[in-house]
């Protein structure tokens, strides 16, 4: 069992193994209580959710505005359902310039035009005289027949208008009347009303900064809707982890257009014909690239061809060591020896970088399948007769494990870009990049022996050890995992505040650090819904519920991973593990 | 699906006040589908003096899709191709109105004519000229309404032709065969 502390004095910086260091752990659980507790405002918005949210927004704008839902959904749709913004635009600029700016024109009726007095008018469109109550008024006054309306509005939804279908009338800019369209076209076309609908709710989704579809292939169904800040990572509820700014997997501590060149470059290995190109000359016969592995400049193709390996010529076979008989190229060479040593140097950096960035990956893919087996030796020991019942610090061990490993493996790529020359060449001086990559890697270096340590300690065979071994493995699971989470934050606040920070150009920001994890967007109830019951245990009870139900009721045949609210555990345990004491 | 009658109304209209306006829309085919609209050059501008015929295409869905037009007499304008005679032009594209009409599509075109838009080129070199070398464009505009646009009867045409040397039944189908255009019509004759 000592061996398991061997390591303890060579590094101070996570635990020692007595007492103090756990009633240490309430007061760093507080400190990481505000990150963790800030946020958890994302929401899935499913196809059921998908009308209520939007008549959240619409309406605000209705009561504010006392609009009909068409009218209002036409605003919000100009102003890409930020009822903020449209609210602001009131207030400066007033009701008028906000509606004649998205197109809304309401008008008083006119009572010269009834519909219920047949009388005949010329329809402008088809030039045909028509019936009036065959022809429909919209609100901005503009009256043609309901055939040529019904024309209108189907070449529209067709060009995929529907958002935005103007009146008829030349210059005039005032949308079209939602009801109206809707009931012109289901009359002879419902496929295309029900076309026309979809994309009005749509609109919502995609004219919506604050919503995005969740990127899942295939796709899940469910967008995901932010609060406040559109930098975050996500978990829809079908368990695609995704950045909410880009769309692409999560993955900070990388910069949205950090991991866009990093998949980049990972994708076409770049590096690899970068080598080749450098390397490799193609034969002037077969175009094959050959490599030349040492010897004079006559280089011999394998389909038999020789050429010269300065210029790439074809030559005969005649050749001393320093020339080729009927053969000259005096070349400069200066040049290419600079090009060869660059396309070397750079091409170890990027397996530098890669390498270790993968080798995370591919701990964290057989970890996620060591959890099936961590959950049996749980098991194991819930059934053995031991003083220490609660195992759930196991789990927790797990699941920062799986997020470190995850915040260790994108620290690669963030560094590769960070003290590499293609971003940021002029933005430090040699010194300064020398310096900064030194204080990152300090931490980095600390961070991955610190998850080390903790993936070799869930993996022993604690199921089989005695109750005073097992003891000692929850102590130091625990310490390593606050140590972990420690380590993962300042590596954040490090990138955010000293390195990325400091550069002139704001465009690399990073998604914050969260102790619990990526947040697991909660359904979507509409305010009025939830006005209505109690506040339904959300992701905001479960902190409580920790401390409230016995641990030992904890659903553990569930996967751990990817389950309902009720196994998101509070990671930093202490609570209950003071509780205990 | 296109509206047969409301194209033949449009084109009674526009027979009625062609005195006035001197804008012209014939019909080319018997569908109503291809149709040949006629436009003066406008007074004080380089196209004064010339009349320019515009190929008109009506799609399916006119009027609720603008109608296609082309100039089919050559003009040197920033917004109209001098190779192909394409037109840009909003009211063409997607600031069309099914309440406009063929007529008033035309008078558009018109005043395009009058007020160029070289910030909204459709014809590069011409645009790049008017902003540059005005005079020259003047000059270049002038010359192509005088040698494409030229206010000459069918007859006028005829008669310059059969007084080179041809025919007169050969210089009548030479010239419907080249859509009225005599410059064309002699260079058949020649290589014909």
């Amino acid at each position: 069992m000592d061996d398991y502390l061997s390591g303890e004095e060579e590094d101070d910086y996570y635990y020692t193994s007595d007492q103090e260091s756990l009633e240490g752990l309430d007061h760093d659980q507080s400190n990481l209580q505000p990150l963790s507790s800030s946020g958890n405002t994302a929401k899935v918005i499913t196809k059921e959710s998908l009308l209520a949210a939007q008549r959240e927004d619409l309406r605000r704008v209705m009561e504010l505005l006392t609009l009909k839902e068409h009218h209002a959904r036409t605003l919000l749709i100009h102003h890409r359902w930020d009822v903020e913004k449209l609210f602001a635009v009131l207030v400066e600029k007033g009701k008028d310039y906000l509606f004649s700016g998205a197109g809304l024109t309401l008008v008083e009726d006119d009572p010269t035009f009834s519909p219920s007095s047949p009388m005949m008018m010329t329809c402008d469109i088809c030039v045909e005289d028509v019936a009036t109550h065959h022809m429909t008024r919209m609100d901005c006054g503009h009256c043609f027949c309901n055939n040529c309306w019904a024309a209108h509005f189907t070449v529209k939804i067709t060009e995929g208008q529907s958002k935005r279908i103007r009146c008829m009338a030349y210059k005039c800019n005032a949308i079209c009347d939602e009801d109206v369209v809707r009931s012109l076209v289901s009359e002879t076309q419902p496929d295309l009303a029900d076309k026309f609908d979809r994309f009005l709710i749509e609109s919502y989704i995609e004219d919506n900064k604050m919503v995005k579809w969740c990127p899942s292939t295939p796709h899940c169904g469910n967008a995901i809707r932010v609060e406040d800040d559109e930098l975050c990572e996500v978990e829809c509820s079908c368990g695609f982890q995704f950045c909410f700014s880009c769309s692409y997997q999560a993955h900070s501590p990388c910069s949205c257009s950090m991991w866009e060149l990093w998949r980049k470059k990972c994708h076409d290995e770049s590096e690899t014909v970068n080598w080749i190109t450098v390397h490799t000359k193609p034969c002037p016969k077969c175009f094959k690239p050959v490599e030349k592995n040492g010897g004079c400049n006559l280089v011999t193709c394998i389909c038999g061809q020789s050429f010269c390996w300065l210029c790439g010529g074809a030559t005969g076979r005649d050749h001393t060591w320093s020339s080729i008989s009927g053969h000259s190229c005096g070349r400069y060479q200066e040049d290419k020896e600079k090009q060869l040593e660059r396309a070397k140097r750079d091409l170890y950096r990027y397996m530098h970088y890669h390498n270790r960035y993968k080798a995370h990956i591919d701990s964290s893919k057989l970890e996620d399948r060591l959890s099936d087996t961590i959950l049996e030796k749980v098991s194991i020991l819930e059934k053995r007769q031991l003083q220490l019942r609660d195992f759930s610090w196991v789990t927790s061990g797990l699941h920062r494990l799986f997020r470190s490993r995850r915040v260790l493996s994108y620290s690669y790529p963030f560094a590769f870009y960070m003290f590499g020359e293609e971003l940021f060449k002029d933005e430090m001086s040699a010194e300064e990049r020398e310096i900064k990559q030194n204080l990152f890697e300090d931490q980095q270096q600390q961070l991955e022996v610190n998850v080390e340590k903790l993936s070799k300690f869930l993996e022993e065979p604690f199921d089989q050890f005695a109750d005073d071994k097992v003891t000692q493995i929850r102590i130091q699971v625990i310490n390593l995992s606050v140590a972990v989470d420690t380590l993962c934050k300042t590596m954040y606040e490090c990138i955010d505040n000293d390195l990325l920070g400091s550069l002139q150009l704001g465009i690399h920001n990073i998604a914050p650090y969260r102790t619990n994890g990526i947040e697991r967007a909660s359904d979507f109830i509409s305010s009025r819904e939830a006005a209505g019951e109690k506040c339904q245990p959300s992701n905001s009870g479960w902190n409580s519920e920790d401390t409230s139900c016995s641990p030992r009721k904890r659903p553990r045949k569930e996967g751990i991973y990817r389950n309902s609210q009720t196994t998101l555990l509070d990671l930093n345990l202490p609570a209950d593990v003071i509780e205990r004491k | 699906m296109i509206d047969i009658s409301r194209v033949q109304k449009e084109l009674q209209d526009c027979e009625k006040d062609r005195d006035s306006s001197g804008i012209r829309v014939c019909p080319k085919s018997d569908n109503l589908t291809r149709l040949t609209g006629t436009i003066p050059g406008p007074i004080g501008t380089p196209y004064e003096g010339g009349t320019f015929q515009i190929d008109i295409t009506i799609p399916e869905g006119y009027p609720f899709e603008p109608p296609k037009m082309q100039f089919s007499t050559k003009v040197w304008h920033p917004n109209i191709s001098s190779q192909s005679g394409a037109i840009c032009l909003d009211v063409l594209k997607d600031q069309w109105s099914p309440a406009l009409t063929l007529k008033t599509a035309l008078v558009s075109v018109q005043a395009l004519l009058s007020a160029p838009e070289p910030k909204d080129p459709q014809d590069a070199v011409v645009a790049e000229q008017y902003m540059k070398n005005y005079q020259v464009f003047v000059s270049t505009a002038r010359y192509w309404t005088q040698t494409f646009a030229k206010n000459s009867s069918l007859e006028d045409k005829v008669k310059r032709l059969v007084e080179m040397g041809f025919g007169d039944a050969q210089v009548r189908s030479a010239i419907e065969s080249s859509g009225g255009d005599d410059n064309v019509a002699l260079e058949k004759l020649c290589s014909g």
